[in-house]
């Protein structure tokens, strides 16, 4: 009887850490004129999405609020496409992405605290393919198309643009929140 | 003549300034870490899909003819063993790592599954992810926590986004 009851209690207890391992999904509704989403990438903050979504024909990169779904605007990127493997840093202050310029892919990470762009030109032999920001925006790593082969540079800003940290952090310089 | 020399010093002094703001924009200022991607050259003759956490520098590399996932420590420049992770019956096709290096998401290639996994390095346990409703996922973004997935999936003929928040 006990161990009836204790088989009864463990089959319990399994059930309830099963359900707690499960996921929550959410989607995102987008007008009918958007035909595709790709390329994901979430802040380190996990509170910003920045994905290419394909609209009027045209591959943009589009940054959104993952506490309210709202899109929100970007200064130096509504230009300069196609747009390819975008990146966020811890906050979301700097989104980089691969864009096009003329005949040229290079590499766009807009600030948007201060609203300026930074632009990153390769060698023309060696085309910008996908990239990564690490999560303070002091390096990114560049994956290039260099003679047939894929290599991954890196490549250091620290020297170009304030690092982002999270927030409650002490750092050199402060970061302010941004919507 | 000297109001006008002092115009025409002014004018070249705005043109400079202007030509420096926007030249700030354009100038290409971000430099490469030569000796760390001489020796990244070395290792890897082909490697593609970096993703960054904040010492760590995750790829597929190729090996002799075959993907896999590697994961480097940037400031020793060592390469961090994966037990359990690249198997050969699998092949990956994307790559994210959390901001302490610790959960990996991937997308893999089984037989004939396209599979949506999460590593954990420390304990080298691998945890399918199921969707649902079913699709194909093709690219995977993880936050720094570890507990929130941005997945590509293809569902009904069309690529869409989905966020994952993973609980437990």
């Amino acid at each position: 009887m006990v161990k009836s009851d204790l088989q009864k209690i463990v089959i319990f207890l399994s059930c309830l850490l099963l359900s707690s391992c499960g996921s929550r999904i959410e989607r995102f509704q987008d007008s009918l004129e958007i035909r595709s989403q790709q390329d994901p990438v979430l802040s380190g903050d996990g509170q910003k999405l920045a994905l290419i979504v394909e609209y009027k024909g045209r591959l943009s990169v589009q940054l959104r609020d993952l506490r309210n779904g709202e899109v929100l605007r970007l200064r130096h990127l509504s230009r300069n496409q196609p747009h390819s493997s975008p990146s966020l840093s811890w906050n979301g202050r700097y989104l980089a992405v691969i864009a096009q310029r003329g005949n040229r892919r290079l590499v766009i990470i807009e600030d948007r605290l201060t609203g300026r762009s930074h632009h990153l030109l390769t060698p023309r032999e060696r085309i910008p393919l996908r990239l990564s920001l690490a999560p303070d925006a002091t390096q990114v790593a560049i994956q290039m198309a260099d003679k047939g082969k894929w290599r991954i540079e890196l490549f250091d800003l620290s020297k170009t643009i304030e690092s982002d940290q999270p927030r409650g952090r002490i750092s050199n310089t402060t970061s302010p929140v941004i919507r | 003549m000297k109001f006008r020399s002092i115009y025409k010093l002014s004018f070249r002094v705005s043109f400079l300034c202007l030509f420096l703001s926007v030249g700030g924009c354009f100038r290409g200022d971000m430099r490469p870490v030569r000796s760390f991607n001489e020796s990244l050259e070395q290792i890897y003759p082909s490697q593609r899909e970096p993703s960054m956490g904040k010492e760590w520098l995750v790829s597929l590399v190729n090996s002799q003819g075959k993907d896999k996932i590697e994961m480097i420590h940037i400031p020793t420049r060592r390469k961090v063993p994966l037990p359990g992770l690249n198997r050969a019956d699998s092949q990956p096709i994307s790559v994210s790592v959390s901001g302490d290096g610790e959960r990996l998401a991937l997308i893999r290639q089984r037989y004939d599954q396209t599979e949506l996994m999460i590593y954990r390095r420390s304990v080298g346990t691998l945890k399918r992810i199921e969707l649902s409703p079913k699709g194909i996922p093709r690219r995977v973004s993880l936050d720094n926590s570890g507990q929130i997935l941005a997945v590509q999936v293809s569902r009904d003929g069309r690529w869409i986004v989905e966020v994952i928040r993973l609980q437990g």
